[in-house]
């Protein structure tokens, strides 16, 4: 998940504001973690598997057109003229 | 941890020791998480350290958001172990008189009832301590360290007569001990340390009772915490 973050986001993420914020999202119930058996990849040690919740992709679905209707117009979203989901206008 | 670290050299390294070392200041499960993530990725041990002391700053830092934290170390480990000191003094002052003059029944009951105060409340303020904030107990910690080391330097007598200061460390740290493993005290009990707490003060000769009265919480929070558990 890390290094998704840093190749997609092309900055570093740190391990501390990486867990803390999967922290806020389980308390919110948008992912669900779980500890997952040890592996001798991870030197015997268990990991936390993340799920994103169904009300996690609703919050999620709702961020990003969020993001997009107020991108529109600006310099940075002028390339997108699509019609989203929910727009009456 | 297995494999090689990008140093080439195993990853049972010094800088990797340290990374272990550090995961010790994360809770259990988390530190098993971090670990075994560090060693999947094979970052290296010094980008590890900085992630594991980062994620521990940061689980430091959510804790002090709380009330907790601050009532443990501000409200209650650093004025009590001032409180504590003075009645340490008071008792042991009583234990020397006794010893002056054995044959004396009053000062024979001064003595045992003091030292029973010191000890009982020290306890209970330990427990408090203990069980309200287990996170940051080394806030705690350095909150009743620095007076007692303040005081210790102005302290004038010779020899292990300093000691009379701290009687009450033992039982405070007997009291933390069962506080951080949260040991469900019975309302009897909780209430019973709570009156003792009261009676305390009382050892003060000069006043000192009104600052102890400023100290009853940790009595009332046994009283009530064990209250709610009954129900």
């Amino acid at each position: 998940m890390r290094e998704v973050i840093e190749t997609t986001g092309g900055r570093s993420c740190s391990l501390g504001a990486l867990y803390t914020t999967l922290d806020r999202l389980e308390a919110k119930g948008l992912v669900e973690t779980w500890m997952s058996e040890p592996t001798q990849q991870r030197g015997g040690r268990a990991k936390r598997m993340v799920r994103v919740t169904g009300e996690g992709v609703r919050a999620a679905r709702e961020f990003y057109h969020a993001v997009l209707r107020i991108s529109r117009g600006t310099i940075w979203g002028e390339s997108r003229h699509n019609n989203l989901p929910g727009d009456s206008a | 941890m297995n494999g090689l670290g990008e140093m080439g050299g195993p990853i049972q390294t010094a800088g990797w020791r340290c990374v272990e070392a550090a995961a010790g200041l994360l809770a259990t499960r988390e530190r098993e998480i971090v670990l075994g993530d560090l060693a999947e990725t094979d970052r290296g041990a010094w980008r590890g350290l900085g992630d594991v002391l980062g994620l521990a700053a940061r689980r430091q830092l959510v804790m002090w958001r709380n009330w907790r934290p601050w009532a443990a170390s501000f409200g209650l480990a650093l004025p009590a172990s001032l409180f504590l000191m003075g009645c340490s003094v008071a008792a042991s002052a009583a234990v020397a008189s006794l010893l002056d003059e054995p044959e004396q029944a009053r000062l024979l009951w001064l003595s045992v009832s003091r030292l029973f105060l010191v000890i009982c409340w020290a306890w209970t303020a330990g427990f408090a301590v203990g069980s309200v904030s287990r996170g940051t107990l080394w806030a705690s910690v350095l909150g009743c360290c620095v007076p007692c080391l303040y005081c210790l330097s102005k302290w004038p007598g010779h020899g292990f007569s300093f000691l009379r200061l701290l009687i009450f460390v033992l039982p405070a740290l007997w009291g933390v001990w069962r506080g951080r493993r949260d040991l469900q005290l019975s309302l009897g009990w909780a209430v019973f340390l709570a009156a003792v707490a009261t009676l305390a003060p009382l050892m003060w000769s000069k006043g000192g009772w009104m600052y102890g009265c400023c100290l009853f919480w940790p009595g009332c929070y046994l009283a009530a915490t064990a209250r709610r558990r009954q129900e």
